[in-house]
């Protein structure tokens, strides 16, 4: 079966209205039970999570505990949770050589901007987001998904409190 | 300098020893005055972090970075010769260097092409006329190199003060857990790829204060005892918490250390049961090399302790659930720079470097379960401050009528803060 790019924009934007609205515990029922999400260091997109130290390494479990976390009066930095607005765009629907979507794992490649906005103060991530999606129903869950901050530190933003 | 903080017997600081009470004033967080006086009396005067020998290993090796605000190339010459030299070039003080790190022969500066080695030594420059012959063979075109460099134990230090005492007589008691930071390998430490670049809107004292304090580990940080809860294995089964209270030591020259009983794996040798039995099996092994090394007591302080290591002014070396080597500095009185990073032994088995670095995010990171938590502290702080002049002084006096103190106490802070008292009041 071939999907489309509405087909995986709607899931996208659904997953972006899910973190930005702070629905963290069914945002991550979006994920598969062996998910990887990722932040790889600034200098290094491709970077080895077994080998580098990364922003953000997550398997399913702490992906989980994240998500529980954020919803807490005790994740102080995100108590009161801040004002999040995702912006995706530049969707693609990553294809091998001879042109052919994956059957199972279908890769996606799109950009993002992230705005945070606290105490008077909006931080901004912009990122280049690769994610893995494989069919779920009439929809899709993740089973990767690597955001790379197109930046090369993590200043002035200071931190990644939210979700990417 | 005129400092606009106010001053009693005690300097800058009231250290009350008789009643047990230690204030440090507010306004040192915040004055552009004091930053301005801290440039001067301490950061151009102290030994300053600069770089792991790890991560320039071979000749013609560089680093660009900040080094307490001023802009660094960090290099060996062709001889393998470590070297600090301003990021600036001699003629009309372009930066010569816009890599953060590599290997070259030459900097050449982008504006009019003057030319140096990785000596600092300049060596050619694109004009056939306007200058005498002998003109750049003095040497005084050369790069400018900082006061001293020296290294203890591969960690790299710098100081802009040509009167500096040694980096080993500086260093004084702390040099007792670099050593027990770098025996973790038998071959060498290593900086491991990937950093940590990340700021806050905050004094870069209040960070220094926040990176060895026990006292505020159960509230910030709940939610990191949370995860640790919910996660199968995550503690050793045989812990006492009664090792936990642990110990804090002044170390002199504003160094000083806490001490104490690490409930979760240390990927230098403490295995839990979240690593499963082959993992157990790898650390083990590590645990015996690390015995046979350094004999059972020091192999087991370094295994099961944490220690959380603050070197004046401002590098703190944290041995916790991971190894990180974090240094700091002002930007302005309200905002820090924090470079960051993972160390680890050279040799280390790929599992347990796996363990490794997914431990270091679990706590450490601007996107790990506490650091956020600890910018978030460290910036209400900042914009607490604002309400100077009224509530004036901050209470750093946890532990000061005790004769000794745990990792849930100040004396760590006190040390730190005595010390720039001395060196701000000189």
């Amino acid at each position: 079966m071939t999907y489309t790019r509405s087909q995986v924009e709607d899931f996208l934007f659904h997953e972006a209205a899910l973190i930005d609205e702070w629905r963290t515990k069914e945002w991550k029922e979006l994920y598969t039970e062996d998910a990887e999400y990722l932040v790889p260091p600034t200098e290094n997109p491709d970077a080895d999570k077994n080998t580098a130290l990364f922003i953000i390494n997550d398997d399913k479990h702490r992906l989980d505990q994240r998500a529980i976390r954020l919803t807490r009066r005790t994740a102080h930095s995100e108590f009161p949770h801040s004002i999040l607005c995702h912006l995706i765009t530049n969707v693609r629907l990553v294809t091998d050589a001879d042109g052919k979507q994956g059957s199972n794992d279908i890769p996606v490649h799109y950009n993002q901007v992230v705005y945070r906005s606290k105490r008077q103060i909006t931080d901004t991530y912009i990122c280049k987001v690769r994610q893995i999606l494989v069919p779920e129903g009439d929809s899709f869950k993740i089973r990767s998904k690597r955001v790379i901050l197109a930046a090369d530190t993590l200043r002035p933003q200071g931190r990644v409190s939210i979700i990417l | 300098m005129s400092i606009p903080l106010p001053s009693g017997p005690d300097g800058y600081i009231k250290d009350d020893r008789a009643n047990s009470e230690f204030l440090v004033p507010r306004k040192a967080f915040t004055s552009p005055e004091v930053l301005a006086a801290e440039r001067e009396q301490i950061f151009n005067t102290c030994w300053l972090y600069a770089a792991h020998a790890s991560e320039i290993p071979k000749a013609n090796d560089f680093i660009s970075r900040r080094v307490g605000g001023r802009e660094l190339i960090i290099s060996r010459n062709a001889e393998g010769e470590l070297g600090a030299h301003f990021n600036t070039c001699s003629h009309r003080g372009a930066m010569v260097c816009r890599e953060k790190m590599g290997n070259t022969k030459r900097f050449v500066c982008p504006y009019h092409g003057w030319t140096f080695d990785t000596g600092g030594v300049m060596v050619e420059q694109p004009a056939d006329t306007g200058f005498p012959d002998d003109f750049f063979s003095k040497g005084t075109k050369n790069l400018r190199s900082v006061a001293k460099v020296d290294t203890y134990r591969d960690f790299v230090f710098i100081t802009y003060n040509p009167n500096a005492k040694t980096l080993i007589e500086y260093l004084a008691g702390v040099t007792e857990y670099i050593d027990i930071v770098a025996d973790q390998s038998a071959v060498g430490m290593e900086i491991t790829e990937g950093n940590h670049e990340y700021s806050m809107r905050a004094n870069w004292k209040l960070l220094l204060e926040n990176s060895a304090d026990g006292y505020h580990g159960l509230t910030t940080h709940a939610t990191y005892f949370d995860y640790l809860q919910a996660t199968n294995g995550a503690f050793r089964t045989d812990f006492d918490p009664a090792t936990m209270a642990g110990k804090c030591v002044d170390l002199g020259n504003g160094h000083a250390a806490i001490e104490y009983g690490a409930p979760w794996g240390r990927p230098v040798a403490q295995w839990v049961p979240q690593w499963g039995e082959e993992g157990r099996a790898t650390v083990d092994e590590l645990k015996a090399n690390l015995v046979a090394r350094c004999g059972e007591d020091k192999a087991t302080r370094i295994a099961e302790k944490n220690r959380n290591i603050l070197i004046f002014p401002n590098l703190v070396i944290n041995d916790i659930m991971a190894l990180t080597v974090r240094t700091f500095q002002p930007v302005d009185a309200g905002y820090l720079e924090v470079n960051a990073w993972s160390l680890a032994p050279s040799e280390e088995h790929p599992d347990v470097r796996k363990f490794r670095q997914y431990n270091f995010l679990e706590f450490l990171g601007p996107a790990g379960f506490a650091t956020p938590d600890d910018v978030e502290m460290l910036e209400l702080c900042q914009q607490g401050y604002q309400n100077l002049p009224e509530p004036m002084w901050n209470d750093i006096s946890k532990g000061m009528s005790q004769a000794q103190n745990g990792v849930n106490d100040e004396l760590q802070m006190r040390a730190f803060w005595r010390q720039w008292n001395k060196l701000m009041a000189a």
